[in-house]
């Protein structure tokens, strides 16, 4: 009777052991698919709540910005209330309700420039850094103007990649700031 | 050929000395008030005196379209370069409500005149053309609207950066007739 027992003791957990494993298969396809699921819904809720929080990396704030340096970049980031413009160490905020009018540019940077890329353009023999002047990129330029507590006037001048400029403003239009109809000049920089 | 001879050395180096001393008479003379009646003194322009500047935005003539950076950028320059002056205890940005409470207030006014947009990539290629410049009329005027001094200046990029560069070289020049005027 023991020798039964002990029989079908090893039977009866080897069945339940394949129970356990395909529970536990389960378990594990069940724990996958949720994993894949929350941060799919997590990357949704990113996405549906961007509009709100855009933040543009590498943004070149020209000048106009107090406690910043002209031509620092930094991180320019669309709160629910306004433009931060952040770098390493400072942070500027302009509200929205400040802000007077919003004008976009269009415009090209040089691939190689700065003190550094002039050097090494010059150094180039036979005038081939004047090739390399020929490769350049296309920026938008962001100018907002706004007003202070006292109601000085202020303006700043951001350049960003395409794109990034119309999206802002637009943003900024939806949440209440001020613009008003500009006439274009021509582009800058159309000339070969 | 034959040796000069002496006479004939000194006949050459006589006439040749004359020749020079002549012309050197001639273009000082030509010269206005640089030889017997002295010219006019230089003009001693009184210097200005005032606690706080506040510098106004003005827009351009109609038929002159300056890109709204441009515009923005010579402003921001202006209030830097008024700033490293240290002339004065304020610099105050148009608008600014507290500005009409100090009482030796000097208000500069930026006319523009001229804009020429230049191209970065063509100064860079052919060095001599692309250049960017703007010319603006500075004005310097009293709370009561009296102007005290008004000067063109025109800020340039050449060679070398950016077309905002510009903007930059305008500050710095408007910069150096505040250092004259004040």
């Amino acid at each position: 009777m023991r020798t039964r027992i002990a029989q079908f003791n090893p039977g009866v957990s080897s069945k339940q052991r394949k129970i356990i494993r395909r529970l536990l298969q389960l378990a594990a396809i069940g724990a996958v698919f949720v994993a894949t699921a929350a941060s799919a819904f997590s990357q949704q809720l990113a996405t549906r709540q961007a509009p709100q929080t855009t933040s543009i990396p590498h943004v070149k704030c020209v000048i106009g910005l107090e406690s910043i340096k002209p031509n620092i970049k930094g991180t320019l980031s669309l709160l629910p209330n306004g433009l931060e413009f952040a770098t390493g160490k400072n942070r500027v905020d302009i509200s929205t309700a400040s802000i007077q009018d919003i004008f976009i540019g269009q415009e090209s940077r040089q691939d190689v420039s700065g003190p550094v890329g002039t050097v090494a353009k010059a150094g180039i023999p036979y005038g081939g850094g004047r090739i390399v002047s020929l490769f350049s990129h296309n920026v938008e330029v962001l100018t907002v103007e706004y007003v202070d507590s006292n109601g000085g006037f202020h303006g700043t001048i951001f350049v960003l990649s395409p794109g990034n400029a119309t999206v802002l403003k637009n943003q900024l239009v939806a949440q209440g700031a001020k613009v008003t109809n500009h006439v274009q000049p021509p582009p800058q920089e159309q000339k070969p | 050929m034959k040796p000069l001879t002496r006479a004939a050395f000194l006949s050459n180096f006589s006439i040749t000395l004359s020749g020079t001393v002549l012309l050197m008479v001639a273009s000082l003379l030509a010269q206005p008030s640089s030889l017997g009646k002295p010219g006019p003194a230089p003009q001693q322009i009184q210097k200005l005196t005032a606690s706080a500047i506040q510098l106004e935005r003005s827009d351009p003539p109609e038929d002159l379209l300056i890109p709204e950076d441009t515009r923005v950028a010579t402003y921001e320059n202006l209030i830097l370069q008024l700033t490293k002056t240290k002339k004065f205890q304020h610099v105050y940005r148009s608008g600014d409500r507290t500005a009409a409470s100090m009482p030796d207030l000097v208000i500069l006014r930026l006319i523009p005149q001229a804009f020429k947009a230049g191209s970065q990539k063509q100064r860079e290629v052919t060095t001599v053309t692309g250049a960017t410049s703007i010319k603006v009329k500075i004005q310097f005027a009293s709370r009561d609207g009296k102007v005290l001094r008004e000067k063109t200046v025109e800020g340039k990029v050449r060679f070398y950066g950016e077309n905002l560069r510009a903007t930059y070289d305008l500050a710095k020049k408007v910069a150096a007739v505040v250092n004259e005027t004040f």
